[in-house]
Order: structure tokens, then sequence, then C-alpha cells
């Protein structure tokens, strides 16, 4: 036992799960795990590593963004004109060559998250049925552990049930649908909204309480019923909601109605930014911040967490499962686009975008994204996120540290944007600075806690391993942008940003415990509607690459 | 002069991208030996592939046996020349901006790729997309001469911007895709749809059966074209050899394509043409 023994000596750690705010403490890690300081005196490391005068934190955890599936390949494939000029990641002798750009190839996108001291990343869009093709990315994509949530919101097994009145068959379709494809959350997109864009020509609901036809039920009987079955499933992370009629003028009373539709059931609702805007018609000068009407109701509901999408300046690609969304962007931006229909579960669509700081709207959209951030005062529930690669990369998250910790900076750069962005947001009055114990809530504790990850996030006895280790700097974007030493599993995988060991990650997902009588209605279903044979469907675990189950518990 | 004997025994390419003369030409022998190439995904000293001999200080390289598993041969050079006695492998001369290449023997794919300047003559055939843009790029080559013996393969001069493109033998399906400006001449028979989406520059077709034009060129003019004597007299210059039938030709010139901007030129020898 004392053989595997590895001490990360003398660092300021950060451990705001264990109460650890700055404190200079030893780590001992055995077997990928932290454990307890040997009690016996003799007993020496193997190896120890110095990490006086730096900042030792969890590793970071990315829980919403977009690095797998079908989407992430057509998005790769339909921009080679970005890849051309992107930085180039050569091969080495223990890794893979690869491209950036804004949707990265599977083995850069690992680099790059372990590069910048993130372990843990969530791919949050999968319809179902390309859960195989996922497992597979997931084992291309090293030096993370990786899960996803899984596309429910339009599903019509689902919305069958609810129109039925159903619950218990609701209840255990989810848990028949998350143990198949090896996910590990439900993931509500837009609910409702693009089975309609699905059934007519530019369709789409446009309230929680529009009609969907055919199904005749509406946006907000799907989040309820979807948010009760997930709460009687004890899943780790209840349910993931990207809110109807995202980024429109005017969309907060949605935002606000879909808060309130959760009636104090457990709910995160994604991209917050894309979903907090005041105005209407689609007219510039009327469209400003509500973030803070939508900062009160959360600060007082401590069932709704959130994460920000934070829209970074740019050239990017928007990927969504919001079908008519991608229609949407499309047309204003008069590029390329993308579009498909998952036969009996989702929609996609696909279009290269730009965020100017100089347009009024998108300098709004970074503006409430930071408004966020710093209007919620707990900071266990809100996490950073720019859902990659929708609002910018997730290689913008040590800018978005700055941004949150350096006040002047960020007024600094508050003065290059839109200048009715001082009329229109409250950015300007917010004085606020994230102190690193916030940072690090932000970007691990908190996420690892909403997701119920209880061996990540933190360092205490028995935590997973995963840690980042800083040299400190003013600057606190060159502080997050290139560690010193990131850990995973207690393997040492980068040094300097240069990756040293790509393990390969494993991938988290949940097993819920569902009545399984239903199976013989699903596979009913199955044979009438889908392509593909009702056994041919599930993925089994013989077919994982590494993997863990997370227990369904409270 | 630096002498590269090949010994390799393998059937994993070994890339020596960036072994060009610019490089090379202050580096000891034992340094060169020392150059670390690619064999797979491996990174590997020169010497474990090539016996070397010579001193590289006058920027000439000669590379000598079957070379078509190796690749990148002088890309992104900018001075000197190199001498392939046998096969050349894939991306010979990519993005080279001056200097020239001369192979004996067959190249592969991507000759020339995006090359910016300088001469690249294959007196053999050579692969697919010569003088092409690598996808996702604006532009294929944009200055230099690529002179090819042989036949070649589709998608010659893909988005080709600028420089001379020659091939002495017959070319694959769609020469010219895109292609932007500059000049493609094809003495041998050509594939199917040539020139789609061309925009501006001059392509000759001089082999025979004639090609099958797209509808979406107009026949214009016939005559003896200056810039055809020009160019024939620019390629006896540089030893790469026609027929000589051609020089007193009448040419029929086809303005497209009419999808895109129209403004390219299309010329084949009169009363070859069926199309």
């Amino acid at each position: 036992m004392t053989s595997s023994l590895f001490k990360i000596a003398g660092g300021t750690v950060y451990d705001p799960t264990n109460g650890v705010d700055g404190q200079v403490r030893d780590l001992w890690i055995a077997d990928g795990r932290i454990v307890a300081a040997p009690t016996d005196p003799t007993v020496r490391p193997e190896r120890t590593l110095d990490a006086s005068g730096m900042v030792v934190m969890p590793g970071g955890i990315d829980m919403h963004c977009h690095i797998a599936g079908p989407k992430v390949n057509v998005a790769r494939k339909m921009r080679p004109e970005e890849k051309r000029v992107a930085e180039k990641v050569m091969r080495t002798a223990t890794t893979h060559s690869g491209t950036m750009g804004s949707v990265p190839s599977t083995f850069a996108t690992g680099y790059k998250y372990a590069g910048m001291g993130y372990t843990t990343a969530f791919d949050a869009a999968i319809p179902p049925l390309a859960a195989r093709h996922v497992h597979e990315e997931f084992d291309d994509t090293p030096c993370i552990d990786k899960g996803f949530y899984v596309l429910v919101g339009n599903n019509h097994y689902i919305m069958r049930a609810i129109q039925e009145q159903e619950p218990e068959r609701l209840k255990a379709f989810l848990g028949w649908l998350l143990s198949a494809a090896k996910g590990y959350a439900p993931k509500i997109v837009n609910p409702g909204g693009v089975e309609v864009w699905k059934q007519h020509q530019g369709g789409n609901v446009h309230s929680l309480d529009s009609v969907v036809e055919h199904f005749d039920v509406t946006p907000r009987q799907i989040i309820r019923g979807i948010a009760l079955a997930a709460e009687e499933l004890k899943l780790p992370h209840r349910m993931h909601i990207h809110a109807n009629n995202l980024g429109l003028p005017g969309n907060w009373t949605t935002t606000l109605e879909t808060m309130k539709a959760l009636e104090g059931h457990g709910g995160h609702l994604t991209h917050i930014q894309f979903h907090s805007y005041g105005g209407g018609d689609g007219d510039e000068d009327t469209f400003n911040s509500k973030a803070r009407e939508l900062a009160e109701y959360v600060n007082s509901h401590p069932n709704i967490t959130i994460d920000v999408g934070q829209v970074m300046f740019g050239k990017t690609t928007s990927m969504t499962g919001d079908g008519p969304l991608g229609y949407y962007l499309s047309n204003v931006y008069k590029s390329k686009w993308f579009s498909s229909d998952t036969e009996m579960e989702a929609g996609c669509g696909i279009a290269p975008i730009e965020y100017k700081n100089k347009s009024l709207i998108h300098s709004l959209q970074w503006a409430i994204g930071l408004e966020w951030y710093l209007m919620v005062e707990d900071p266990w529930r809100v996490v950073m996120s720019t859902d990659h690669p929708n609002g910018g990369s997730f290689m913008a998250y040590p800018q978005i540290v700055r941004l949150l910790m350096d006040r002047t900076w960020r007024n600094d750069v508050l003065k290059t944007v839109n200048p009715l962005v001082l009329e229109r947001s409250s950015l300007g009055d917010l004085d606020r600075e994230y102190t690193l114990n916030e940072i690090c809530i932000i970007t691990r504790a908190g996420p690892a806690k909403i997701l119920g990850l209880k061996h990540k996030g933190h360092l205490g006895v028995g935590a997973d391993a995963d840690i980042t280790i800083y040299t400190p700097h003013d600057n606190k974007e060159v502080m997050f942008e290139l560690p010193r030493y990131v850990i995973k599993a207690g393997q040492m995988i980068v040094e300097l940003g240069e990756i040293r060991d790509p393990v390969r990650g494993k991938t988290l997902h949940v097993s819920p415990d569902y009545d399984h009588g239903v199976e013989a209605d699903i596979a009913d279903w199955f044979e009438k509607y889908y392509s593909i044979r009702f056994r041919n469907y599930p993925v089994t675990e013989d077919y994982m690459h590494e993997h863990e189950t997370i227990a369904c518990e409270e | 002069m630096l002498r590269l004997v090949y010994q390799g025994q393998t059937s994993v390419p070994v890339e020596v991208e960036g072994f060009v003369p610019q490089t090379i030409r202050a580096m000891s022998l034992a340094e060169i030996e020392r150059f670390e190439v690619f064999h797979g995904n491996k990174k590997r000293p020169l010497a474990d592939f090539f016996a070397v001999s010579g001193s590289a200080a006058d920027e000439r390289i000669e590379f000598e046996g079957q070379l078509a598993g190796v690749h990148w041969i002088g890309a992104g050079m900018s001075s000197g020349s190199i001498h392939v006695s046998g096969d050349a492998g894939r991306h010979l001369g990519s993005e080279m901006s001056g200097g020239e290449i001369h192979v004996a023997g067959t190249a592969g794919d991507w000759v020339g790729g995006e090359m910016k300047g300088g001469l690249i003559h294959v007196r053999g055939r050579a692969g697919h997309l010569i003088g092409s843009a690598y996808r996702g790029s604006r532009h294929g080559m944009t200055g230099g001469t690529i002179l090819i013996g042989g036949e070649v393969g589709n998608e010659i001069g893909h988005t080709m911007r600028r420089g001379l493109l020659v091939v002495g033998g017959g070319c694959g399906d769609f020469v010219g895709l895109n292609m932007i400006a500059g000049t493609i001449l094809v003495f041998g028979e050509c594939g199917i749809r040539p020139a789609p989406g061309m925009r501006r520059g001059t392509i000759g077709l001089f082999g025979s059966p004639a090609p099958k034009l797209l509808p979406t060129f107009r026949a214009g003019s016939c005559d003896k074209p200056l810039v055809l004597q020009l160019l024939f007299r620019e390629l006896r210059r540089l030893d790469f050899h026609f027929d000589d039938a051609l020089v007193n030709a009448n040419y029929r010139m086809y303005h497209g394509d009419m999808v895109t901007l129209g403004r390219g030129e299309l010329l084949v020898p009169e009363g070859v043409v069926s199309g």
C-alpha cells in the first residue's frame, strides 16, 4: 500500500466542499483517490510533488458542453475553412494529432480540456439513438471523464405517456431510456417546440401553454412530467432544461414561467444567458437585459440551479438540439445550415455564427452572461459555461475567470463593447469580484454537487484524485490557462500544458431502478415506428469502454 | 551536394517534413543524421532510413532510391534544389515558395499543394489534386510552375489562383475545379467535367478524344493565341516535351464557367472538340 502513495506537499489548497479556503495542506493519494495522511510517521510516499507556493484545486468540471455525437461531427465537417486556418495539434510520441477551431477533434478536445485543468466534461444533448456513436467518440476523447445528457423533451413516447396521463409509464420509460443509452441525466430542449418544428414549416411553440399538435400536450406538462419522474427515479442530476424561446427578445417571461413550472422540484436551467432577454418583436431598440429579475427569482428558490452560457466575442459554431433555433440562426447569419430529424426523439440545427463586440445584441449577450455570474448570490447554484461552442469555446474559461475576478479589467472591456450596453444592462453597476474560492465553486465544487458526483469536485478522503495545480499570477487569465500540473485519478497527465500521460478517462452514467414491465410496450412501439429493432437499441455494459455507474440515491 | 540513399524497408509512411535546403544548409552531417522524421507516429532520426553523405552547404539535396513511401519531400522549401532519382510520395513540394524539385520517377497525390513559387518537374506520372487547395483553403497554388510528364489523377488545380500547371499525359476528372486564375495545360486525354466552377484563368485541353465540355461553357473565337506560343516556348526551355503539331494548330476558345463568374478560357485544338 505504502509503495503506491503519492503526496502533494505544501500547496495552498482550495476545497470549498470541505471548507478549505486557501490553506496550506498536504494531499495524499493512493489508487487514484485521495486518502487520509498516514498515521505512521515512518511511512514515506513513493513520490512527492512540492506544491509550495502553488494553488491546488480539484480538477475542473464542465457540466454543459457539446463535444461528441453526430451533431459535433457534422459541425467538424461542415467548416473545413475554419479547420484549415486553426491551430494544429501535432502528434507526439504519446498523443494523437488533431484539429482545433470552434469544434475540436476528439483527441484534441481531451488534450485541451486537460491542458486547461479540466478533468470532467458532460455533453449536453445526445439523441439516445446516437448513444453508441457517442460512447465510441468518448473513448477517443482522452484525459477526462465524460458523460452525456439524453434528449427527452420531444420524445414521442414521453409525450404520449403525458397525453394519456400515465406518469408511472413515463417514469419507467425514462429509467429504461437512460439505462439503454448509458446516459447521465434527462435533457429537455425547447420542450414540444422541436416536435412542432418537425410537423410544420417554420413551426415552434411560443409559450409554456402552447399545445403540441397530435400529442395534445404543452411544454409545461412535459417539464412537470419529466421533473416528477426524475425525482422519483432519484437521478443524481434531476433535469437539465434548455427552455423554450431561446435567443428571442422578450423570452425572459417564458424562462420565469419555466422556473415556476418546476413547482419546487429540482431543475437546472442551462445557458440561462440566452433566456434572459427583454424587449420584443425582434426589434433591436427594445432588446435589454432581464438578468436581474430572473436572478432575484433564482436567489429565492433553492430548487433551481443554472449555468450561464457566456458569450465571448469571435467566430464560433452554433449546434443545438433546438431545430427551429438552428434555422433562425442560419437566417440571421445567412450562413451554412444543417438540420436533422432524429426519428421519434429529437431534432438538431447547426450554423456558423459570429459574436461582434460592436453589435448591440452580441454585446448585451456578453454583458447578460456576466450579470448572471455576479447577481446570483450563492455561487453553489451558478456554474461557469460557454455552452461550448455555442457561446464560445471552452478555451475561453480562463478569460471569464479574469472578467469575474478583476473588476478593473471587466470595466475596461466594457468600454470596448457597444455603448448602449450601459443603458440596457446593469453590468456597469456591479462591483462584485469573485474570490479564488468562489471560482473553485463555480468551476468544480458546484457542478459536482449539482451533478450529484460525490467523488468529484473536492479533495476530501475518498474523492477521485483529479487535481489541478496552478502557479499564482496577478493576471488570473494567465494563471488559469496554463496550469503547472494536472493530475487525473492520481496520475500526472499534464505539466505546463504538455500532455505527459494521456489516460483514457471513463464514462459516467446512471442505471436507475425502473419497472421492467414497461419494456414490452416499448418493444411494440419500437417495432412500429423505429428504423432499428428494439433489441439492437440498448448499449450494453459489455459494449462500454471504461465506465462507472453513478448511484441513484438521495 | 548532400546525398541521401534510401534504405528504409517499411510499409509505414516516412515523413520528412521540414527537411529542406534552407533549414539544413548549416547543419553538420551528424546533425543531419539526427534530424527527426516521422515513421508512422514515431519520431526517428533520419539516419534510420537514409545513408547520408556529402554536404548541404550548396543547398542541393539528392535522394536516391524508391521513395514512394516518403512524403512531404521539399514541403515548405524556399531555395536550393532537390533531386529524386526514383519515385516520390505524397505532398511533394507542398506550400513551397522557391527553389526547384526534380523527380525522375513518379509522385503521389498533392504535388505542389498550395505552392507559392519555384519549380516542380516530375518526369513520370503523379496522383490526384496536383497544385490544389487543401480542404478548407481559399486558394490552391498561387505561383510557381508544376510540370508532370505522365498522367495525373482527379481535381488538379483545385481552386488554383496563379501559376502554371502542365501535364504531359492525361488527367482525371474535374480538372481546374473552382479555378480562380492561373494556367493549366493538359496534353493527354481529359476526364469528365473539366473546369466546373471556373471563374478566371486559362485551361488548354489538347488531348484526344476531345473533351466533353459542360453546357455552361460557350464557344468563342478560333485562332492561334499568342499566349500559347509563349507558353510552348517556355516549356521547351524547361525541357518539357510535347507534340510540335500543337504549335501551329488553331484553337477554339470556350468561355465559362457561366455558373460562376464565367471569365475563364478553355482552349481546345480546332477540329478535335466534339462537345
